[in-house]
C-alpha cells in the first residue's frame, strides 16, 4: 500500500505532520510560560520585603582571620534592592570591629550567602549580624 | 491507522533545520542583551502583568515580521501561518534563552520562579525578534555573496581560482571569523558582565559553555540551512572539514576574545592563567556566534 501511493502520503505528511507537531510542542511551551506567569501573579503576596539574616555555618579560621558565613533570605512578596547587611563585633559594649555588605537585588524567597571577616575571634565577644536597610526597586 | 504515521526522517530534519535557523538568528540578535546585567536585575523584579504585556508586544512584532518574511518561509504568509510561526518563534526564543541563562548561571535550581520568568521573558524579547528575522539577516549575506559571484566572468574566474586554493579559502574563513567575533564581542568585552559571569562559573560550567559555543557555531554554519552551507560542505582541504573548521574558528574567536579583554583592561599580564581562561571562555561564546555569522557573510 505504502509503495503504491508514495506521493500522496508524502504530501499529506508534509502539510500536517512535522509542522503540526512543532506547533503543538511550541504551544505547550508558550501556554506553560503564560500559565506560570499567571500562577505567580495569583499567588504572590503584595507584602513588602521581609529580610531575615541567619548564621547556618560555623565560624572558620583561615590565616589568622575569622570568617563568619551568613545567609540572607527575603520572606516577603516584593523584591528588595540595595539590601545593607551589617556585622558588628562588640566586647563590653564597645565596638571592636564593624563590617558592612550590600546585596544588589533580593527577589521574593531568594537566598544569598556571604561572609564577614574579623581579625579578632568573634566567639569571645558579642557578634551581631543584622539587616540595616533596603530600598524598593 | 496508516494515516497517522510519523513523519519521515527527511521531514524531521527539515523541521529541525527551520528551528535551528530560527535559533541562530535569535543568538545573533539576542546575545548582546543576554550579557547585560541590568536586564537580569530588571528581570528579577518585573511584575507578572508587565511580563504578559512584554509577551504580547513581542508576539505582535514577530507576527508582523512573519507576515512578510519570518524564519521559515521567505514569501509573505497567511495570517494563520504567520500566527503559528510566531508561536513557534516565541517557543524557540524561550527555550534558547532559558538554556543560555542556565549556562551563564543566571538561573539555577535555587532561583525563585518569578525571577527566572522575568529574566526569560525580558531576554526572550530581542531573541524572539531575532528568530523571526533569521532568514532576512542571513539571507542578505547570501544575496550579497551571490551578486559578487555573478558580477563578471573575469571576477568569477578569480573567485573560482581562490576557491580552489585551500589556503586562501581557509585564510578567508579565519579572517571572516575574526571580523565577526570582534563585531559581536567588542561591545561586551569592556563591560563588568564578563568578570561577574566568570566569578559565578565553575570548571564544569565552563566546560559546558565551551561545548555550547562549538555546537552553536557548528549549527549556524553547517546545519541551519543558511546560504553557503552546501558550498561549505563540499569544500575540500585540511581546514575545510566542518569539524576542523568549527574548532579552528573557535580558537580564533577565543584569541580575539582574550585580546579584546586585554585591550579593555579586563585582563592583565599579572592575572593568573585561570582568570584568563575563565574570562576568555565566557566572552568566547558571543565571539564564536559572531565568528559563525562572519563566515556566512563571505
Amino acid at each position: 500500500m505504502k509503495s503504491s501511493k508514495p506521493g500522496i502520503y508524502r504530501s499529506r505528511r508534509k502539510s500536517i505532520s512535522t509542522e503540526t507537531i512543532a506547533f503543538m510542542f511550541a504551544s505547550i511551551i508558550v501556554i506553560g510560560l503564560i500559565s506560570l506567569i499567571c500562577y505567580i501573579w495569583a499567588t504572590q503576596g503584595d507584602q513588602p520585603p521581609i529580610l531575615m539574616v541567619s548564621r547556618t555555618q560555623p565560624i572558620r579560621q583561615e590565616q589568622g582571620q575569622y570568617y563568619v558565613p551568613f545567609t540572607l533570605k527575603n520572606l516577603g512578596g516584593r523584591t528588595a534592592e540595595s539590601v545593607q547587611v551589617i556585622g558588628e563585633l562588640k566586647h563590653n559594649e564597645r565596638t571592636l570591629e564593624l563590617g558592612e555588605q550590600q546585596i544588589d537585588f533580593l527577589s521574593s524567597h531568594e537566598e544569598e550567602e556571604g561572609a564577614f571577616i574579623f581579625s579578632q575571634d568573634p566567639r569571645r565577644g558579642e557578634l551581631t549580624i543584622r539587616v540595616a536597610s533596603y530600598k524598593l526597586p | 491507522m496508516r494515516q497517522i504515521q510519523l513523519p519521515t526522517r527527511q521531514e524531521w530534519s527539515a523541521e529541525i533545520q527551520d528551528w535551528l535557523r530560527g535559533a541562530a538568528g535569535g543568538f545573533l540578535f539576542g546575545i548582546p542583551l543576554l550579557y547585560t546585567m541590568e536586564v537580569w536585575w530588571i528581570g528579577s523584579y518585573v511584575e507578572p502583568p508587565l511580563m504578559l504585556v512584554v509577551l504580547a508586544i513581542t508576539s505582535s512584532i514577530v507576527f508582523l515580521l512573519n507576515r512578510t518574511d519570518g524564519f521559515r518561509q521567505s514569501s509573505p504568509d497567511s495570517s494563520q501561518q504567520a500566527a503559528m510561526d510566531s508561536l513557534e518563534a516565541i517557543a524557540i526564543g524561550v527555550l534558547s534563552v532559558t538554556a543560555i541563562l542556565f549556562l551563564l548561571r543566571e538561573i539555577d535550581a535555587t532561583t525563585p520562579l518569578s525571577e527566572a520568568l522575568g529574566k526569560i521573558v525580558l531576554e526572550g524579547m530581542p531573541f524572539t525578534i531575532g528568530v523571526a528575522l533569521a532568514r532576512s539577516i542571513l539571507s542578505g549575506m547570501r544575496d550579497q555573496r551571490g551578486d559578487a559571484e555573478s558580477d563578471s566572468s573575469g571576477k568569477a574566474e578569480k573567485i573560482h581560482h581562490l576557491a580552489n586554493n585551500h589556503h586562501n579559502a581557509a585564510l578567508a574563513d579565519l579572517g571572516a571569523t575574526l571580523v565577526g567575533a570582534i563585531f559581536i564581542a567588542f561591545s561586551i568585552a569592556p563591560t563588568d558582565e564578563v568578570p561577574l559571569l566568570a566569578a559565578a562559573s565553575s570548571p564544569s560550567w565552563l566546560l559546558s559553555i565551551l561545548i555550547a559555543s562549538l555546537l552553536i557555531s557548528y549549527c549556524i554554519v553547517f546545519v541551519a540551512g543558511f546560504t553557503t552551507q552546501e558550498h561549505r560542505l563540499q569544500q575540500q582541504g585540511a581546514f575545510q572539514h566542518p569539524l576542523v573548521e568549527t574548532v579552528m574558528a573557535y580558537l580564533v574567536s577565543l584569541i580575539a576574545a582574550a585580546l579584546m579583554l586585554w585591550i579593555f583592561h579586563r585582563l592583565s599580564l599579572a592575572d593568573p592563567w585561570t582568570v584568563w581562561l575563565e574570562r576568555t571562555l565566557i566572552l568566547g561564546l558571543p565571539a564564536t556566534i559572531g565568528g559563525a555569522a562572519g563566515r556566512l557573510a563571505i
